[in-house]
């Protein structure tokens, strides 16, 4: 731990974390020229986030899942199965297209270990989807109504002995383990370890043993490339990964309809149940964030969009479990960079309310003018680009569309110049306009 | 049956379904119960125009549509348990390629609300599969769901198949998903684009009524 940290607030240790994340601190450059290179990108990006300097110009992040793979002609199921090929694309698309940070190839994943553990959360190209075809989720209610209570009394156990066998189907056998709390006596340890033994649960075991060998290799074959990221002068935007505890509990555990209905169906278990989920995402995101030695923190936002639910509900069930994750998080020293899904129109004045400059907000479909009068000068802003017009547009449209954006949005620092979607896909000529045009007219 | 009407009205779950049971039982006419459901889905659908209900109230009126229908089935004639007069029949489901159900889930829900007679094709409909059950459906609207990207490309490609089979313009298409918008409808060739359920009932309303 750094020296002072215990009395230092929030802000000031996100700065001492930022200071060493922008450094370049461990990473090898080639020269001295990358090592500059890469502190003015990290230091577009730090400039904007905490908004105590004003940037040069706007910082360009691009978010994608599979669009840099797709780009150069690597099929997605290629990009799940390959890891050098994976490796090798993404360091081609930071420098070829020399935005102002890369993503990390990490969050493709990779087949072979979900294969093992017939994974059920997501299909993936050639898995339940084509080979061109980036992963999708498979919203189910894995959990039912009658778990809460499991639930709130102990995530951790819930998510281990319920929630993983019903969601690997190799994982089953764990949903015979008693919990494992007998171990701390002897007297009571025995029925623990004898369930270890039993074969439904040794072949859960052989599974866990099988599938983190096959993603032992490729991340020890990934790793290679992630560091030629950053050694050709490339930041990471993102160094962890959270989610607010309400989209936690209705993407992987309820499913959208049943938490819905819950609402007004058990609504005090619902909120004992995201409450539970804070710490787990505070110490999720920092954890991960802290490991490498980069504290921003990614988090997309799902279901308090507009739409999804009124002002009064999203101020009960949504908004004060994501604040405790963002305000915990820039505790740990970490910055939240929440990607704001969907349109925020009526919610913006629910992200007002939290300490300047400790959180950046990417938006998908909010106004942006909106964003930049009520965010302005409190947190960081990006995005709002539409992705549609990268993929049907001219470069002049692009251009002029980014131009257009910039006016509305950039103010006099705090904006992060991003499209509103983490890509699948992408086109080679309205991408480059787009950051090209950023560029160009980002300028402060 | 006010208080039948204001249960589901307010999300009374429970008390709504105690109200049809008890009005059932003591030999009401079933079909004036179908009728406060009715007029309670009305007002329901106009607190969605108004934006104070959300999807948590859309899904939980559905569920209490569903466990109403099975209650009053069995005191319905079978004459009486046949459909009655719809506004218009609605083609939907998610295109080729994505797999995303949740926005077409609540389009197919709301527009059963509103009077439309839905027929919904599941995920992954490819272009061929909508064109067979258009033909089959002869609906007045179809309805294509994606929040891909990729999403584009399948739905240019059921119009394109539409105007092949020269149904085109006897069809409004509309697209829904969370990346739609004028450029996105503009390539695909649809009639509108909406980002939620509720704004594409307000085309189907306005459609039917033209």
């Amino acid at each position: 731990m750094m020296e002072g940290w215990e009395n230092m607030s929030s802000s000031q240790r996100q700065d001492a974390l930022l200071a060493k994340w922008v450094s370049g601190e461990g990473i090898e450059f080639a020269d001295d020229q990358v090592k500059a290179a890469y502190q003015y990108r990290a230091g577009l990006i730090r400039d904007a986030a905490t908004l105590k300097n004003t940037p040069e110009r706007a910082p360009i992040v691009i978010l994608g899942t599979f669009a840099p793979t797709m780009l150069y002609g690597c099929s997605a199921k290629k990009a799940m199965y390959d890891p050098e090929a994976l490796g090798k694309v993404w360091v081609d698309f930071a420098k070829d297209y020399d935005a102002d940070a890369s993503g990390n190839p990490a969050l493709v994943m990779n087949g072979p270990p979900l294969e093992v553990l017939d994974y059920n959360l997501y299909k993936w190209p050639g898995h339940g989807l084509k080979e061109e075809q980036g992963y999708q989720f498979l919203e189910r209610p894995y959990m039912k109504a009658e778990d809460y209570d499991h639930f709130i009394a102990d995530p951790t156990d819930y998510w281990f002995r319920v929630w993983l066998p019903r969601t690997h189907g190799a994982l089953e056998g764990l949903g015979y383990l008693p919990p494992v709390y007998g171990t701390m006596e002897l007297p009571a340890a025995g029925p623990w370890l004898a369930t270890l033994g039993a074969p439904p649960v040794q072949a859960a075991l052989k599974a866990l043993m099988e599938a983190g060998a096959a993603a032992f290799d490729w991340i020890g074959k990934l790793l290679p490339y992630m560091g030629r990221i950053l050694s050709s002068g490339y930041p990471m935007y993102a160094g962890g990964f959270a989610k607010a505890p309400f989209d936690v509990l209705g993407d992987s555990f309820r499913g959208t309809g049943e938490l819905m209905m819950d609402l007004y169906r058990r609504p005090q278990k619902v909120l004992e149940a995201v409450e539970r989920i804070v710490p787990l995402m505070v110490g999720l995101g920092s954890s991960m964030a802290l490991a490498n030695g980069n504290p921003l923190v990614f988090i997309p936002l799902h279901k308090g969009a507009d739409g999804f639910m009124s002002n009064p509900q999203f101020e009960k069930f949504y908004w004060p479990t994501l604040r405790k994750v963002i305000v915990g998080l820039a505790e740990k020293g970490c910055v939240p960079l929440c990607f704001v899904e969907g349109a925020y129109n009526q919610r913006l004045e629910f992200l007002a309310d939290l300490p300047t400059g400790e959180c950046i907000f990417i938006f998908d479909r909010t106004d942006m003018a909106e964003a930049r009068r009520v965010l302005g000068g409190k947190s960081c802003i990006g995005g709002g680009f539409p992705v549609s017009l990268i993929m049907t547009g001219t470069p002049k449209d692009v251009e002029e569309e980014t131009k257009r954006l910039l006016d509305k949005a950039a103010g006099d620092g705090g904006y992060i110049l991003s499209i509103g979607c983490a890509m699948d896909e992408a086109r080679e000529d309205t991408l480059r306009a787009f950051i090209e045009a950023g560029k160009k007219y980002g300028k402060y | 049956m006010q208080d039948l009407v204001n249960a589901v009205v307010e999300m009374m779950e429970d008390d709504a379904l105690a109200l049809a049971k008890k009005y059932l039982e003591a030999g009401a006419d079933p079909l004036q119960v179908v009728e406060a459901y009715k007029d309670a889905l009305k007002i329901i659908g106009q607190r969605f125009e108004q934006g104070t209900y959300f999807v948590p109230e859309l899904i939980l009126a559905g569920e209490m549509m569903n466990g109403a229908s099975s209650l009053i089935k069995p005191y319905l004639s079978h004459e009486q348990g046949k459909g009655d007069g719809k506004i218009g029949r609605f083609l939907l489901g998610t295109v080729e390629g994505d797999i995303h159900d949740i926005g077409k889930g609540m389009a197919a829900m709301l527009m059963d609300i509103n009077g439309f007679e839905v027929k919904d094709l599941g995920v992954d409909v490819s272009a061929k599969r909508f064109i067979e059950e258009a033909k089959k459906f002869q609906p007045h609207i179809i309805g294509l769901s994606g929040l891909l990207t990729l999403s584009y490309d399948s739905m240019k490609q059921v119009v394109q198949a539409l105007n092949d089979a020269g149904m085109r313009d006897k069809v409004k298409v509309i697209i829904g998903g969370g990346q739609m918008d004028d450029h996105a409808c503009q390539y695909v060739g649809a009639d509108a684009w909406v980002i939620d359920a509720v704004a594409g009932v307000r085309y189907a309303l306005e459609w039917m009524e033209k």
